[in-house]
């Protein structure tokens, strides 16, 4: 009966509108939690969007060609990269020194070889997560990482031979080869593809096989360091691309952009969870008015109730019930309409080849119990407070 | 539970030339279990009295006791359990609940300490000639019906003392007659006094204290 009393002269017009921008703040929030959370996670493994790692050589310029310049990187110049703020951490990449030739060794598929330049780079830097990443000698095969754009040239061979083009999956279960050598002695070696990367132009081997190649079939000279990989630090891009225009430094240009496009849509995500987390924040304020208002209309009953003998806290207690209950429905629905967002965007981002982590997020979640508990708190305060302003 | 009033005066009323007889700025007990009648003409602070009494206006001086207990140090608290078990009321404006049906009206005092049962409820209901309006709204009732069922509400509790503020101001003699014996039994049976403010004596019932204001 206390309902009945306390719940009438409604303004359901203006309740809604406080719902309706209440339910879209649920709604972005979540969505921009997401994939903020999504973005910046460091070192989940996604290609698009993991952190900012980069290939970087020196510029090959006509100084350097005509041998005035040097395109080796010193030991210093790697430890002052790595004294720069904005960069997480600096490693050489090792190349081969050796002869090495690539081919297929499958009867599924036609013949093909290719003289390669391999390379292999600390293992906490690789975009592909794998088990499979190791090797000894005795090994049953070399586990390799192959560069896209390395399997687009095959696929085209592929097609040029009219013969069906292989995908990923495809690919990782054919057999390759490995064929290291120098000038007295070769040998053979199975490979197996485990791994796709943007990152690094050249096939990706194990550090392990990488020593044992050159310490067989290497010629013996102190290796020289052309390419680092660098890890930049989040957010801080701006900063990275600018160190490497200054220094005459240069990067795939698809890591530039990525690493671009991660700052940006960082900065733009965090900007709407701003945002989000503002109009959520005014609705919840324009609903706590909602509650003052309707307390003050009802005035008279609540006085009256007062006088009768009920408790204020029972008298709050119909409110909070109430608007609590309401904002529970709302964030119900809020999640409901993030899950089909959610599955909407992965999708759109799927087919536009972005491949993100697509598992829920705690934070998001986190943040929706914050926001509800946020909403539990002010709600309590403000009935309290307006009901005993009655008494 | 005596009533004791220590030189109590309103501030509305603090300009107004007090009488001798006057309750205003007087020392007075209230004893219990006594039938108090408070006569004045209007505008002399009867209602005021009333809600002195019951914790709506508390803008005096001096000091009203309630067994030594001075009203002024009640907390919310202790004031919602004075009005659900010690005192009632019958507001002069009534403050029922218009929208709410004449037994719902009843229910919503009754429910807080379940004092009499529905059917008990309905028998009050029947001795002031309103059970046929028992599920009508009490806004669509006139004011002697809704004055009647005021005086019913405020004997659904547990009280020592019951302020009735010009309860039968709407009332035929016949039916002010009725409702003054439901309220002399209720009292009755528990024991307890009641005030009754009036703008003249002839209320139907025999009382132990007369103030004038």
């Amino acid at each position: 009966m206390l309902r009945k009393i306390l719940l009438r002269n409604q303004s359901f017009l203006q309740l809604i509108i406080a719902l309706f921008g209440a339910l879209l703040g649920v709604v972005f929030l979540l969505v921009s939690v997401h994939y903020l959370i999504k973005v910046t996670e460091f070192g989940k493994g996604s290609e698009m969007l993991g952190p900012n790692i980069l290939v970087v050589q020196k510029k090959v310029s006509t100084t350097t060609t005509l041998q005035l310049a040097s395109s080796i990187f010193t030991q210093h110049e790697i430890q002052s990269i790595q004294n720069k703020s904005f960069i997480a951490e600096v490693k050489p990449v090792t190349s081969n020194n050796f002869g090495v030739e690539f081919a297929t060794s499958d009867p599924m598929l036609p013949y093909f070889r290719s003289d390669v330049f391999i390379q292999s780079i600390d293992k906490r830097f690789l975009d592909v997560k794998s088990s499979q990443w190791k090797w000894n000698e005795g090994a049953e095969f070399v586990p390799i990482i192959l560069p896209r754009d390395f399997m687009v040239m095959l696929n085209t061979f592929m097609s040029s031979a009219g013969i069906p083009q292989i995908s990923d999956q495809l690919a990782e279960e054919v057999q390759f080869s490995l064929v290291l050598s120098n000038d007295n002695t070769q040998r053979k070696f199975n490979a197996k593809i485990i791994g796709f990367t943007n990152e690094v132009s050249s096939i990706l081997v194990p550090e392990s096989f990488m020593k044992y190649g050159g310490n067989t079939f290497g010629n013996k000279k102190q290796e020289k360091i052309t390419q680092i990989i660098i890890a930049g630090k989040e957010k801080e891009f701006g900063l990275l691309e600018k160190f490497l225009d200054q220094n005459q430094y240069e990067s795939k240009n698809a890591q530039l952009v990525t690493g671009r496009l991660k700052s940006v849509v960082s900065t733009l995500l965090i900007v709407i969870a701003f945002i989000s987390f503002l109009t959520l924040l005014f609705s919840s304020f324009v609903l706590i008015q909602y509650i003052q208002l309707l307390i003050s209309k009802n005035s008279y009953e609540v006085k009256t109730l007062l006088r009768l003998g009920y408790p204020s806290k029972s008298l709050s207690n119909v409110f909070i019930v109430y608007f609590v209950s309401l904002f529970g429905m709302l964030c119900v629905l809020g999640s409901v309409f993030f899950v089909f967002l959610k599955s909407y965007l992965d999708e759109k981002l799927h087919s536009t080849g972005i491949y993100i982590d697509f598992q829920y997020t705690f934070y998001s979640w986190a943040t929706l119990g914050f926001s509800f508990v946020l909403f539990f708190v002010l709600t309590f305060i403000s009935s309290k407070r307006n009901i005993m302003h009655e008494f | 539970m005596n009533i004791h009033f220590n030189h109590v005066l309103p501030t509305p009323l603090s300009s107004m030339q007090q009488t001798v007889n006057s309750l205003w700025n007087q020392s007075l007990i209230l004893e219990k279990g006594k039938k108090v009648v408070v006569e004045a003409p209007s505008g002399r602070g009867k209602s005021t009295l009333m809600h002195l009494l019951f914790g709506v206006r508390k803008d005096y001086t001096g000091e009203i006791c309630v067994d030594d207990k001075n009203l002024s140090t009640f907390s919310h608290r202790t004031w919602t359990e004075f009005r659900k078990n010690k005192v009632s009321i019958v507001f002069q404006d009534l403050q029922l609940f218009p929208q709410l049906t004449v037994l719902e009206n009843l229910q919503l005092k009754n429910d807080l300490t379940n004092h009499y049962s529905l059917a008990e409820l309905v028998a009050f209901m029947d001795q002031v000639g309103l059970s046929e309006k028992l599920n009508q709204k009490c806004g669509n009732l006139s004011m002697g019906q809704q004055q009647r069922v005021a005086i019913i509400r405020s004997i659904c509790q547990p009280f020592s003392w019951l302020l009735l503020d010009e309860p039968f101001s709407h009332l035929d003699s016949e039916n002010a007659e009725i409702c003054m014996g439901i309220i002399n039994e209720a009292c009755g049976k528990q024991e307890a006094g009641w005030v009754l403010t009036s703008l003249g004596t002839n209320i139907n019932s025999s009382y132990d204290q007369l103030i004038t204001i």
